[in-house]
């Protein structure tokens, strides 16, 4: 059986209605900044929970945009996870300012009892990444952020619509930066990003960052760039947005139920699962014994699982002039070592999470 | 009778027209059916994101164009802004370029840490490279031309210029696909070319796009790096990059556009050679010669006059639409106060800036249509 990781073309079995109004959109011209752009930003602001929500590029400018609206540059640090994905970093560097990375916790995202000690007096934000879909501890890192007075921008690319208590990912800090990535939760057919915020000021810094600095037509507030999300992307998202939160419970039931049999074999341990707060499953993780065993038996088999990420980002060659050094980050290595990603789609069937199961458990020699 | 009642009504030579500034409507009518079943095709792969339409438009263009290599990106911007980085400009040096381009092209030298240094303008709005040689410091890095209005900026000069100084050169060719001096195509005379594809554009996509061209394999390689997070492989960072990729879409809508791109600049060219022949003569209009080695592709046509404001009104008046490439130079801008510059710090582009008027000069305008253009224009100033 073959168990493919991108779903791309069972989510867009059917889209002849989609195609219908792309038909329309195309003609009316109204490519850049257009009618159904702002029609998703509106929906996008009210199924995360935020005031605003501003279309970008991709993902990364979604972090890079908010750096850049609260002044941070050249000379500043950044306090960021050391095994998140290189666009959190890069877009760090990209507004001048350097990554400076705490260790994660054994659910992926940031230790946040190691933050204070990664303070100096250059920090200018907190950029927390609630990595695979689980949920930073926002209650915690906000009363750090608020004892030092630094601003928190979430990374929340891989977690569209977690949350902790049901407040949602990227409505803690000014500002939270999601992707819509074609292998995103919530996706379109190219880069795309979003940032929402619910400070009105910010948000019209941001909608001038993003289009040149332009205050109208004429005249120019500031130096900014180019990071629209396109209006035709757009049509594609506001197709899908009104099923963002039935996605999200089918992966949160297809986890449920590899967690119940994966579970249980002990060459496996799963990360800790939490009952305050909703993981959203971006990615289904797990800790294996002989991952490259593993991952070769399975991709032998069809089952396509994948590594998130094999090197962590502190130790990558481009990054090699901060200075860190193998050892730095403890856990970040371990996980990086042995962590292995299965599907965990909507659109995955339970004849192929048997089979995941089946040939896991065959892998290790258990039985069922 | 009917002579009075002619002579109350206010003399109107013309019949009222509707002439739009840009017609993206009408390019999508003809076209849609096409599209859509491309685009369809692109999206049933499921490739989306560098995609093979990508790599078949990157290889099209380059040899279209005349160069080794085509770097697709996610807009003219990113475009210049990568371009620059790949050259590795930043904090500390200078990059000289035109004050009366459109903003990007100083933003992307802002964006990588360099500081923009203006040049005033020739007559036909392109930089003067004798502005250029005055400009140039121990500081300077590149020569940053825009072929503004799809008219290629003096590059043998400007190229002479970076020679004796070492200095790189990057081309702003944003308005100018297919331009052309003594034959070599806009793009491909400094070390790297910078296209945009806006909707706006004479190649346009139905979003942001833009390409690089290069020659030089390295920095071609570079690039592909830069604009996809500095990955080399789905695991390695080799250095900073961004994320500014040109979607599958994008790509799929132009590969169906690319063959239609000669029929769009011959209907410019010949559009603006018609309100050549239509405006001759007119003392108050001038318009820049085009010299037997230029082949401008007119990404606008624009005249210079006086009482600019006062026409533009009078042509919307008449429907005639309009537009002003561009109102306040950048270096009169808000974003470029810390800059230092002030009106009379670039007195040609300044006074050109109060002069400029782009009239339409797309591919859907009909020979009445110019015709109406022009005699409205005429109107007001008799």
């Amino acid at each position: 059986m073959n168990v493919r990781y991108s779903y791309l073309s069972q989510q867009f079995g059917q889209i002849d209605e989609l195609l219908e109004q792309i038909r329309a959109f195309v003609k009316t011209g109204d490519f850049t900044l257009g009618a159904e752009l702002t029609k998703f930003e509106a929906k996008f602001a009210k199924l995360i929970g935020a005031d605003f929500a501003i279309g970008v590029g991709s993902g990364t400018d979604a972090l890079k945009l908010p750096l850049k609206a609260l002044g941070i540059g050249h000379g500043d640090e950044v306090i960021t996870t050391a095994n998140t994905f290189i666009a959190t970093a890069g877009a760090i560097n990209e507004v001048g300012a350097r990554p400076v990375f705490v260790d994660c916790g054994p659910d992926f995202c940031m230790d946040v009892s190691q933050v204070e000690r990664a303070i100096t007096k250059a920090t200018k934000a907190i950029m927390p990444v609630h990595f695979t879909g689980y949920m930073t501890d926002m209650p915690r890192l906000q009363a750090i952020a608020d004892k030092h007075g630094l601003p928190l921008v979430e990374d929340a690319c891989q977690a569209i619509l977690a949350d902790i208590g049901g407040k949602r990912a990227g409505t803690y800090g000014v500002a939270g930066g999601f992707s819509l990535h074609p292998l995103k939760n919530l996706n379109v057919w190219g880069d795309g990003g979003v940032i929402v915020t619910s400070d009105a000021a910010f948000a019209d810094k941001l909608r001038l960052l993003r289009n040149h600095g332009l205050k109208n037509r004429d005249e120019i507030a500031c130096f900014g760039y180019n990071s629209r999300l396109d209006t035709l992307q757009a049509v594609v998202g506001n197709w899908l947005i009104d099923s963002a939160e039935s996605i999200t419970q089918g992966r949160i039931e297809r986890a449920a139920y590899y967690d119940k049999h994966l579970g249980a074999i002990a060459q496996l341990t799963l990360p800790p699962r939490y009952t305050d707060r909703r993981t959203v499953y971006h990615l289904y993780m797990v800790h294996a014994q002989d991952r490259a065993g593993l991952q070769q038996h399975c991709l032998a088999r069809g089952i396509e699982c994948k590594v998130h990420y094999p090197i962590p980002l502190y130790r990558q060659e481009g990054l090699s002039h901060l200075g860190y050094r193998q050892g730095d980050f403890p856990i970040a290595d371990a996980q990086a070592a042995n962590v292995l990603s299965f599907p965990c789609d909507q659109h995955l069937s339970r004849e192929e999470q048997d089979f995941v199961i089946e040939t896991v458990r065959a892998f290790y020699g258990v039985a069922r | 009778m009917a002579g009075s009642a002619a002579l109350a009504l206010p003399r109107r030579a013309l019949a009222p027209r509707e002439v739009p500034y840009v017609a993206l409507n009408r390019q999508f009518a003809g076209e849609s059916a096409a599209l859509l079943t491309r685009l369809q095709q692109t999206l049933a792969s499921g490739q989306w994101v560098a995609g093979p339409e990508v790599t078949e438009l990157e290889g099209r263009l380059a040899a279209r164009l005349g160069a080794k290599e085509c770097i697709a990106v996610g807009s003219g911007t990113d475009a210049l802004i990568l371009s620059l980085r790949a050259l590795g400009i930043g904090p500390g040096d200078e990059v000289i370029t035109a004050p009366n381009s459109f903003i990007a092209t100083a933003s992307a030298i802002v964006q990588v840490g360099a500081t923009p240094v203006f040049a005033d303008v020739l007559p036909d709005q392109n930089i003067d490279p004798a502005r250029v040689a005055a400009a140039i410091t121990p500081r300077t890095r590149a020569i940053l031309p825009v072929h503004l209005s799809g008219r290629t900026a003096p590059m043998p000069e400007l190229l002479e210029l970076a020679r004796r100084h070492e200095l790189r050169v990057v081309e702003d060719a944003a308005q100018a696909i297919d331009a052309r001096r003594s034959g070599k195509a806009a793009g491909t005379f400094g070390d790297l070319g910078c296209f945009s594809c806006h909707p706006l554009k004479n190649l346009n996509a139905a979003g942001d796009a833009g390409f690089i061209l290069a020659d030089d394999a390295e920095l071609g390689q570079r690039l592909r790096r830069l604009r996809s997070n500095g990955l080399v492989d789905r695991e390695t960072a080799l250095e900073w990059g961004v994320v500014s990729r040109l979607d599958s879409v994008q790509a799929a809508v132009l590969l169906e556009r690319l063959p239609a791109l000669d029929g769009v600049t011959e209907a410019r060219r010949s559009n603006a050679h018609r309100y050549r022949e239509l405006l001759h003569g007119m003392p108050q209009i001038f318009m820049p010669p085009c010299r037997p080695e230029e082949h401008n592709v007119f990404h606008t046509f624009v005249i210079q006059v006086d009482r600019r404001d006062e026409l533009q009104e009078y042509l919307r008046e008449r429907g005639v639409g309009t537009a002003i490439h561009y109102k306040i130079p950048i270096h009169l801008q808000p974003a470029a106060r810390a800059l230092g510059h002030g009106p009379g710090s670039f007195p040609v582009a300044e006074r050109q800036a109060t002069r400029i008027l782009s009239l339409p000069v797309h591919q859907f305008l009909t020979p009445p249509d110019l015709e109406y253009v022009a005699a409205t224009i005429r109107e007001f100033f008799a």
